[in-house]
Formats: structure tokens, sequence, C-alpha cells
């Protein structure tokens, strides 16, 4: 304990070096630029600029790249809230309750509780991530292909069992979501699937261009086919500040988004879209008033936002303490201090303690620059509400391509992201919730794999899911959200997706 | 105003084309524009940062912009493929890996036309080439690889390895063995060399077969030993552990590469010109601070040596991805 605050001393003076202090500074804001282009998010920013930082020395060089991360992270929830455009994946949630705020006048407020709530999630995970590490990365290693599967299962009943509105709708919506996840080489057995001779096809349909064409071009349309064009906003400078009651609404849900997002970022994958997602339906259920959901409730925005940043920093847990990346940031990351001549892996704390609480220092101190960069700039940002439609949109749908063609330099996802957006359109005007289908195209890979490996593993037997006690346990509490869903049925009673449903049907 | 904008841009349009078409091919003055070296792996992997030294020496040495440029998608093909039909004169090259070889054989055996052919290329340099190493955790029964090859004999098809995906480089370096020991083991493939790792360290299964820069680190910490490697000789770094080769098992042969090619039919002036520059590059202070950063140590071949290399990989790859076959054609 006294050491640990003794070697962050030893950070701390590293990374609050001028010279540091500015690359971190130079890293926040080319992030956020970079990070507000629909589409490119934490991932592509990071790794677009990674050769940027190639001539920097070691420490400079990783507490840019920490800026960028943390600056391209919260880029995408400005326009998943302003536009309803997903900056990256793990914004799709912000494009709902965000994004309803906004159109509420409350562009500021959401865009604070966003910047606040990253921020708050950012320091403390990283809290965590320091004290934690070892132990946790451990645990983590135990989560084999059955665990995992478990685990993912679970999530999605969870996300049924949560969802509001119609239960077909949404599983419909999931359904379609994992067919399109099915797209591409099948990873166990090489065969290429519903690629038609696409070579890009093989890597399977991306999450990016079907989140940017689902929410941001469907929302384009939708708005263009309007008969009277929505107006335009002024946004007063008093009410870019949230409220009393806004801070108080959000208050809970950071607290329970940053601990999920920890946990669930721990576990290798695409972990902070999933912990977005999950925060988001867990608010819903815990929420005294579910029927906001979607129309502008705070906590549908503070969770989700809270939940992606601390379950990013969950996921250098395993980097730190192994040495072996859990997904595509911490990979790059790793790649990045390789380049500059350090030997990541489980030696790594005790052979390099400057570089490594250098990061850890970093990481705060990116938190802390990009809360100071970005409250000032929220009254420049909800300024974008002020451009006339006819000047806007088109904008925005260049930048959507832009975007989409800069994460994979691929024509082809920009096509996907064009017929995703017709394909949301007709969603909407059919009162279909688009979110799950983003959800499904980033499970149905992961789920497929997990499985296929642990039977690999079994040699066929589907026992290993209940002989290996975390999958088991994982797989009992699957079992039972499943019987309390059922539990309506045999008691007669309306439970709380019926009594929502009622008082929908009242409203309108 | 719009008519005068695109009388511009045509304008524009023609000024480039003419000025592209005025460049001579001629290969004596080569390079006179920038030179791009196509990385077919997103930024961070092996070739990328391979690719970047090798851009940034080359930069120096021929006195010309060199830049490297991801074209990722589809395992590498998507990139590889761009270059195979690039205009050969020396101004788009090539860093592949390994799997340039494994990657028409698998299309090969599914029936589906070629992305590329490894004939489709000419060979510059051989930038690196590490031998994989047989791992075990450190807990695991096996104290060397004649215990583990024992006991893969007495129990086909139970004991399990991690590879970074079907086909990919660490599965056919555990196919070769098999092939060469005579045993059957079980394989798990994963997302990438990083789940691998995971795969192993977490119990999941066996053993791996993996690069050195990335089994050291673990076996130094204590969870992981190597057993034995694939190369000729014994790697520089474990000095205590043997060689296939060494424990008659000649055909257990297997490295993970980095070469820099250029289109097949580009002047053999250009080639040579690019052959002596490579040569500089290697010694380059520069560049090997750079590998020795990466912890990969330089392996440099050039011309017929490195063309000997590649088809002898090329032949063994080959043979590998037709014996594991497709999975439906097993049981």
């Amino acid at each position: 304990m006294l050491e640990t605050i003794q070697n962050l001393a030893l950070g701390f003076s590293v990374a609050l070096s001028p010279a540091v202090l500015m690359y971190a500074f130079i890293g926040c804001v080319v992030g956020t630029l970079v990070g507000v282009l629909p589409g490119v998010g934490p991932l592509a920013g990071i790794s677009l600029l990674l050769p940027a930082t190639f001539g920097l020395n070691a420490t400079n060089a990783i507490v840019m790249l920490a800026g960028i991360y943390y600056g391209a992270m919260y880029g995408g929830s400005t326009t998943a809230i302003l536009m309803r455009i997903p900056g990256e994946a793990a914004s799709v949630m912000s494009c709902i309750d965000g994004y309803a705020m906004a159109r509420k006048g409350r562009a500021g407020p959401a865009l604070a509780i966003a910047a606040v709530g990253s921020y708050i999630a950012g320091t403390i995970s990283v809290v965590a991530l320091m004290f934690l590490a070892p132990p946790l990365a451990e645990f983590a290693l135990r989560f084999g292909p059955p665990e995992y599967f478990a685990l993912l299962l679970l999530g999605l009943l969870v996300l049924a069992y949560m969802s509001g509105g119609s239960m077909v709708k949404a599983l419909a919506m999931a359904a379609f979501g994992l067919t399109l996840g099915m797209v591409g080489i099948d990873q166990m057995t090489g065969y290429f699937r519903f690629a038609y001779g696409v070579v890009e096809l093989g890597d399977g349909i991306g999450v990016v261009p079907v989140a940017v064409g689902l929410f941001g071009v469907a929302e384009i349309l939708a708005t263009a086919g309007q008969a009277t064009p929505p107006s335009i906003m002024k946004p007063k400078l008093r009410e870019l500040l949230p409220s009393r009651a806004e801070w108080r609404d959000s208050a809970a849900p950071i607290g329970r988004g940053t601990v999920l997002g920890f946990l669930i970022g721990i576990v290798p994958g695409s972990a902070h879209i999933i912990s977005s997602f999950v925060s988001y339906a867990v608010e819903r259920r815990m929420s005294k008033k579910p029927q906001e959901f979607g129309k502008g409730a705070v906590a549908g925005l503070a969770g989700p936002e809270s939940a992606n940043n601390a379950a990013t920093s969950g996921a250098f847990v395993p980097m730190l303490a192994l040495g072996v990346p859990s997904g595509p940031i911490p990979a790059v990351m790793l790649a990045a201090m390789m380049v500059h001549g350090v030997a990541p892996g489980p030696m790594l704390i005790k052979q390099q303690p400057e570089l490594f609480w250098g990061f850890i220092a970093s990481m705060y101190v990116g938190n802390v620059v990009l809360l100071i960069l970005n409250l000032p700039l929220v009254g420049l940002f909800v300024n974008v509400l002020r451009v006339p439609y006819p000047l806007l949109y088109p904008a925005i749908l260049a930048f959507s391509v832009l975007g989409v063609y800069a994460v994979n330099g691929s024509v082809v996802d920009v096509w996907i992201m064009l017929v995703m957006g017709a394909l949301g359109y007709l969603l909407r005007k059919l009162d279909f919730e688009t979110a799950p289908v983003v959800l499904g195209v980033v499970l149905a890979p992961m789920i497929e794999m997990a499985l296929r490996q642990s039977l690999a593993m079994s040699d066929g037997q589907y026992a290993i899911f209940i002989t290996r006690p975390i999958s088991a346990t994982l797989l009992c509490v699957g079992a039972v959200l499943v019987l309390l869903a059922l539990r309506p049925l045999v008691t007669k009673t309306l439970d709380w997706r019926a009594r929502l449903a009622l008082a929908e049907k009242g409203e309108n | 105003m719009v008519r005068r904008l695109l009388s511009v841009v045509a304008m524009a349009l023609v000024v480039v084309i003419v000025a592209h078409g005025a460049v001579p091919a001629a290969a004596d003055d080569y390079p006179s524009r920038p030179v791009t070296i196509i990385a077919p792996f997103p930024p961070g992997g092996v070739a990328d940062l391979t690719a970047r030294p090798v851009a940034a020496a080359l930069e120096k040495i021929m006195k010309t912009p060199v830049g490297v440029v991801n074209k990722t998608g589809a395992a590498g093909a998507v990139g590889m493929q761009s270059v195979a039909v690039s205009k050969p004169d020396g101004y788009t090259l090539l860093l592949a890996l390994s799997s340039i070889s494994i990657i028409p054989e698998a299309d090969k055996l599914f029936g589906r036309p070629p992305a590329f052919t490894v004939d489709q290329f000419a060979p510059i340099a051989l930038i690196s080439a590490d031998p994989t190493i047989l791992v075990v955790r450190t807990e695991s029964p096996w104290k060397t690889a004649k215990e583990f090859i024992d006991d893969a004999k007495k129990r086909p098809g139970q004991i399990s390895y991690s590879s970074s995906g079907i086909y990919g480089t660490l599965h056919m370096a555990m196919e070769l063995l098999s092939h060469a020991a005579g045993i059957k083991m079980r394989h798990i493939p994963t997302a990438g060399a990083g789940p691998a790792m995971n795969a192993i360290l977490g119990g999941h299964v066996d053993a791996l077969a993996s690069g050195p820069s990335v089994v050291i680190p673990q076996i130094k910490a204590g969870k992981l030993r190597a057993l034995a490697g694939w190369g000729t000789q014994r790697v520089a770094a474990l000095p205590d552990v043997p060689a296939f080769k060494e424990l008659g098992y000649p055909d257990a042969e297997f490295y993970i590469w980095a070469g820099l090619f250029a289109p097949k039919g580009t002047p053999e002036p250009v080639l040579a010109k690019l052959r002596t520059s490579m040569r500089e590059v290697v010694n380059d202070p520069g560049f090997k601070s750079a590998m020795e950063k990466l912890e990969t140590p330089i392996a440099f071949k050039q011309g017929d040596e490195f063309q000997k290399f590649f088809d002898a990989d090329a032949k063994r790859l080959a043979e590998g991805v037709k014996r594991v076959g497709k999975v439906e054609e097993k049981k």
C-alpha cells in the first residue's frame, strides 16, 4: 500500500513534467478531434496515430497515446449526443437518451454529464487497476472458452429480460444482428460464409459501419423525410450546465456504470461495447421511471458513458499484469510500448517502474486534462445545433462516409453503412429499436467462437459447461432469469414490462 | 461557379495524369518519386512494426520518401493482393509474413479463385526469421520434448494446443511437428497470437507454439517452460532449449519470418538497387536498434538465398495445409 503510493509519486513526477503534460494535452486535443469523426473511435484513433508517436521518447509517446485514447473515447459521445451519430460502437447507447436530451434543449447538460461521468469512471477504474491488477488478471485468465460462452449467454438473457417495449420486436432485431454477425470467414474451419466472393466480407460485417448506418444515416433520412424541418436549437449559456436534479439522477448510474464496466472490461473481447449495453439495461431496470428511457433519461446516458470508459481501463489489467493483450486497444498499446523498447510481460512492473507508474499516472493526468479541455468546449460544441439543417446534414453524411472509410480504408464498409442507413430508416418507420442489431453484430462472432472452442476442448461433450464451476454458476444465474421472466405467466400478475406497455398505450 | 470549379478540377486531373505519365519508367533513375511499402496488417502488428524501421532506413539510403500504408483485411489477403496486381515499377512494395505462402494454398483447398499466388511476387530481402518455440505450463508433467512426444503418442488426440487461427502460422508449426513425430493433438484455434497465449496461461490448453519474443517474457516469469524449437539451430536467447532437428525430427522446421517483396515483373535494375539498399538497411544503426527493441534478431537473406528459403518454406507450408485438409473431411 505504502509502496504503491511511493511508486505513484514516482509516476506523477514523470507525468507532471511540463513536456509530458504538453504531450498529454496534444494527445487529448487530437484524440477529441479524431473521435468526433463518425466511426473513428479509440481503436482506430490510436492505430491511425500510432506511427506519429514513433519519433518521441517512450514516456511521451505512451502519455500521448493515452491522451488520444481518452480523447477519442470522449469525442465519440459528443457526436452521439448532438447528432445521433455514434462516434464509435461503444457510444451507441448514448445515441438514444443523449440525443433525446439534446432534442429537448438539454444538449449542454448531456455533454457535461458524459464528460464528468467519463472522468469519474476513468479515475476510479485507474485506482482499481493500480491496486487490483495482479489478482484480477489471474482471475481473468480462468475465463476460458466455456466460461466466456456462459458469460455472453447470460449477457444476452439480461438484455432480453431488461429491454423495454415489445419483447418480440427486440428479439427479432437481436436475431437479425446475430445473423449479420455470421458473415465472414468461419474461424474454426476457414470456410467463407455469405461472402459472395467479396474478399473484404471475409472479415465479417464490421460493427462501425452498421452502427453509423443504423443510427446516423437513418436519422438524417428520417429528418429529411419530415414535412416540416425540426426547429433550429438556440442553446442559451445558462442552460449549458446540468441542473441539480440532473446531477442527482446521474450520480448512482455513474457509480454503477463504473463498477460494472471495470468488471466486464477485464474479460477479453469487445468489452467496452458490451458494458455500455449492459449498463443501459441495468439502469432501465433499476429506474423508478423506466418509461423515460429513450426520451431523454439522464441515467440512460450517465450509466453507459461511465461503463464504457471504465471497461477500457479494465481491459488494461491483463496487459499490465501479464503482458498479454485482452483486446484490440491494449494490443495496439502493447505494440507502442514494444516500439519504444519496453518489453511487455509479467516483469514489466519490476523492471521498468518509472514507465509503468508513469503510464498509470498519465491515465490520471489524461482524464483531468480531458475534463479541463472538454467542459469549456461544451459551449462550443452545442453551437453545431445552430447550423441550419440543409447545411448540417449533407456535411454529416460526408463526414460519416469519410470516417467509416478511414477506419479500414475499405469502400465495402461505406456500402454496408449506406445499406444499413436505408434499413435503419425503414425499421424506424416500423417502430423497431435498432440498438439490439448492433449488439447482435458484436456478440455473434464471440458467442460462436466460444461455443465451438469449448466443444473442441471437450471433444464434443456439452458437459464441459456444467462441470467447470465458473461457467456452471453463470448458467445457473441465467436459468433463474428465465424463470423470473416466466413468473407472470404463472402468477397472472403484470410485470414491469406489461405495466410499461400499458402506460405507453395510455399516453398515445 | 460550379462549372468553373469543375473545369479547375478537370485541369488539375489532366496535369496530374500528364505528370504521372511523364515520369520515365526507366529504371536507371529509380527512385525518382516516393516509394510505398504496403503492410497488409494493422498498425502495431509484426508486419507494421518491421515495415516502419525499414521505411525509415530506406528513406535515408535511397534519398526518397518511403511511406508505410496499412492495407488490412482477410488475414492479410487484401493488402497482398493489392501489391500482386500493382504496377511492377518498384514504387509499391510489400512487407509480408510467412502467411503469404499459406493463403493461396488455403484458397486452393477450398476451391476458391486464389486472391494471389506466390509467383506473383519477386523476393527482395528476408529481414527476420524466428523459429517458433514449443511451450507448456511450468506445472505440467512434461519436462522435455521427448516426454511430451511420447505422451502424445500414448494418448492420441488428448493433448490440446491453441493457435492464432486455423491455417495460421502457429497452427502450421504444430502441424509440421505432428507430422514429423507421428503424433495427433487436439487443435483449439483462437483469434490471434495474444488469445492463444491467454489460453495456455489460463490452463485451457496444454501446449502452444509461438515466437521467441512472445514466449520468453513468460518463461522468465516462471509461467511457461520451453521444450524445443523449430529452427535449424538453437535460439540465442534460449541456449538450453534444443531444436527438433537435434532430437531427430528434421521435418519440424518452421519460422515466423518477415520479408520485402516487389510485384513480379519489376525491372531487374530496380530490384538490384532495392537489394543493395536493403543490405545497407540491415546495417543501419537506427534499424538495428529498432529490431532489438522488438526482440527480433535480424536474419538477412537476399537474392538466390532468399528465393531458396522462400521456396522451401512455401513447399513445407503447402504440404502442411494439404495434410490439415478441410475440417469436414476428417472423422
